[in-house]
């Protein structure tokens, strides 16, 4: 029987799910993803995490509820850094201990640390202590990492193009410039684990859809211009996730090319408590990018979000009426 | 015979009902308590206004916004269903065409709207809290046993400082009752919670915000002069209160109906009689997935009219049977 290895659908997953479910499938693991969030994961989440957690860490505790009983394994690896001389937040640090001492009767879990700050060089001492879990064969392991960073590379590439939709989980649009027949187009931009999370932001992207708007998200446009672009920015940036939003802020205003920037943030969240505010005054104080922040926590009343989108695309209508020189009332 | 335009507000703590006639005259206006039952507030509220009507009055069209917008527009059948956010800007345009800031602060929402050459220009909302809205008031005049239309006034006689905390609701709460049992004057602390509430509204809303004259203050708390005389000594300069400040988002939504009903040439109003009409409303929860939503059945005098709640669209989608699904 093969062994199945659950992989929750919370934080990176959203990044790297088609590297991580090629790679234990190319293993010839079973891989289980857990289900898409939904009320009973985030109420396990909720109850099963300790109380100070941001929302998308206590669905994280959510999805391992939901994968436990029926996986040999669950991959929960200690990312502490992903790209040279930045971090992750802090608490994906942490996050197998979280779920160590928060949750009983685990499956064994799949902890090796990925930790590039210093440099790539162990890789593929990282794989293969990942792959270890499932074979012993160390050729066949890097062959299988290979296939499936192939298969992350075309999944990038495509959602770059802006041609793929984020597989099952969002569908998005095809390439136009802003303005152009009138549909209006908003970036989504915000950590990815919030923005495809249609259950955490309440299906965000589908009310800003329904509003006649298109919807660009950070990880569309390409890594090298976010890379760059953060290069411009006056200060250390060392989280990976600030240097993305901060790119993606400064390629935006250079470029022009959206009508609007919704940020989404969750409650409680270390890193936009920093990024968030520095955004919005970058992009306050070089362009004239209608920009809202849309905070985000375990409530599901939708009035609130559903005015502040409403009021935004109403508002960046009422701007474009301005431009054409037409009085919007009377 | 008399053509009026109605707006609806319908918000958490209070509903608003405006008439209006063709040339954008106020010709009445209903404050009325919500208290937790908007289809009851709704329906009082429509039936004081049509006695107030003369019998040969025509309604154009009808408006809704608030956050119990969708709720009335079932009910009524309205011609447009707007944000809050919109409809103030348009009602406080229609005021002071000249308006370059709006502080709006209503039960359990505040918002400051920046407005350029007549258009919204930027806005921002409370975000995860509701300390400093007027819900909070409402409940620490209560405490002390003060009608909330004289807490405003009792600010104004305030003669020393006292500081209140303004950034959480418990904590403000508890700071007035520290003050009080130090045996602090109760106007003192009062007015310290209406400059602990501005000061809070102008760190947390006003946050980088260009806060220009002319400033408009509307929403159910501009009532209270307590607090605009807090906003004009931390902003240094006048701040305008208009008329039906406690109404303006039902004139916004007024406006917006009447601007809709011109294109359209047709209201969907259900007439002014709907206020006698039987409104029930049950919920359940689905089963169908695990999303387990709280999905909402709206009857009209027993028929089924809508119902929402729920993530899929299963039910909110379905065409509704007219008949065959009475209200059990």
């Amino acid at each position: 029987m093969d062994i199945k290895v659950g992989i929750p659908r919370a934080l990176l997953y959203y990044e790297y799910y088609p590297l991580w479910i090629s790679f234990f499938k190319e293993l010839g693991a079973e891989v289980i993803v857990s289900q898409k969030t939904n009320k009973e994961i985030l109420y396990n989440g909720i109850i099963n995490t300790v109380d100070e957690a941001c929302i998308p860490v206590k669905i994280f505790h959510g999805h391992v509820m939901d994968l436990k009983d029926r996986v040999d394994y669950l991959f929960i690896p200690r990312i502490k850094s992903v790209f040279m001389n930045e971090y992750i937040c802090p608490k994906f640090s942490g996050l197998p201990e979280m779920i160590k001492y928060s949750i009983k009767n685990l499956p064994r879990v799949i902890d090796t640390e990925i930790n590039f700050f210093e440099s790539k060089e162990h890789l593929n001492d990282t794989i293969y202590r990942i792959g270890k879990y499932i074979s012993n064969d160390y050729g066949f392991i890097m062959s299988a990492y290979d296939k499936a960073h192939l298969e992350y590379k075309l999944h990038r590439k495509n959602i770059e193009q802006e041609k793929a939709p984020f597989v099952n989980e969002i569908k998005i649009l095809g390439k136009t410039k802003a303005n152009i027949g009138r549909k209006r187009r908003i970036m989504v931009m915000g950590h990815s684990y919030n923005t495809y999370d249609s259950y955490l932001n309440i299906n965000l992207l589908d009310k800003i859809k329904s509003n006649k708007a298109e919807i660009l998200t950070p990880e569309m446009i390409e890594e090298r211009y976010t890379i760059d672009y953060a290069k411009k920015f006056d200060g250390d940036i060392y989280w990976t996730f600030a240097r993305k939003l901060i790119g993606t802020a400064l390629y935006l205003i250079d470029t022009r090319s959206v009508d609007g920037i919704i940020y989404i943030s969750t409650f409680g969240c270390g890193i936009d408590s920093v990024v968030g505010d520095l955004v919005e005054k970058l992009i306050r104080r070089n362009s004239s990018i209608p920009f809202s922040l849309i905070t985000l926590d375990e409530h599901s009343g939708e009035a609130g979000i559903n005015t502040r989108i409403e009021a935004f695309i109403d508002m960046i209508r009422w701007r474009d009426v301005l431009e054409d020189n037409i009085s919007a009332h009377g | 015979m008399k053509k009026v335009y109605l707006g609806v507000d319908v918000g958490s703590v209070s509903t608003n009902i405006v008439v209006m006639d063709s040339n954008k005259n106020i010709l009445d206006n209903l404050y009325i308590r919500t208290k937790g039952k908007p289809i009851e507030a709704l329906k009082i509220g429509l039936r004081q206004t049509r006695n107030k009507l003369d019998k040969d009055t025509k309604v154009l069209g009808l408006g809704t916004t608030g956050s119990g917008r969708h709720l009335a527009s079932t009910m009524l059948g309205a011609d447009i269903v707007k944000n809050e956010i919109t409809a103030h800007g348009v009602a406080a345009l229609n005021t002071v065409p000249d308006v370059n800031t709006i502080i709006e602060i209503g039960g359990q929402d505040s918002k400051i709207i920046l407005l350029r050459d007549g258009i919204v220009y930027d806005f921002a909302m409370n975000t995860v809290c509701a300390a400093g809205t007027g819900s909070f008031l409402d409940r620490q005049a209560e405490r002390l046993g003060i009608p909330i239309q004289e807490f405003g006034n009792l600010a104004l006689k305030s003669k020393s400082q006292v500081r209140i905390a303004g950034r959480c609701a418990v904590f403000a709460e508890s700071d007035m009752i520290h003050k009080q049992q130090l045996g602090h004057n109760q106007e003192d602390i009062i007015n310290g919670l209406c400059e602990a509430m501005a000061r809070n509204y102008l760190n947390n809303l006003g946050k980088g915000k260009d806060i220009k004259p002319p400033v408009i203050f509307q929403g159910g708390v501009a009532a209270n002069i307590g607090i605009k005389k807090a906003f004009e000594r931390l902003l240094g300069h006048e701040i305008i209160v208009p008329r039906f400040a406690g109404v303006m988002g039902a004139i916004g939504s007024c406006l917006l109906a009447r601007e809709e009903v011109r294109k359209t040439g047709k209201t969907k109003f259900l007439g002014l009689d709907i206020a006698d009409s039987n409104f029930n409303v049950k919920s359940f929860e689905c089963e169908n997935c695990s999303n387990m939503c709280e999905v909402v059945k709206f009857y009209r005098d027993e028929k089924l009219a809508a119902r929402w709640g729920d993530k899929c669209g299963r039910w909110s989608n379905v065409q509704i049977a007219k008949d065959d699904e009475k209200l059990a």
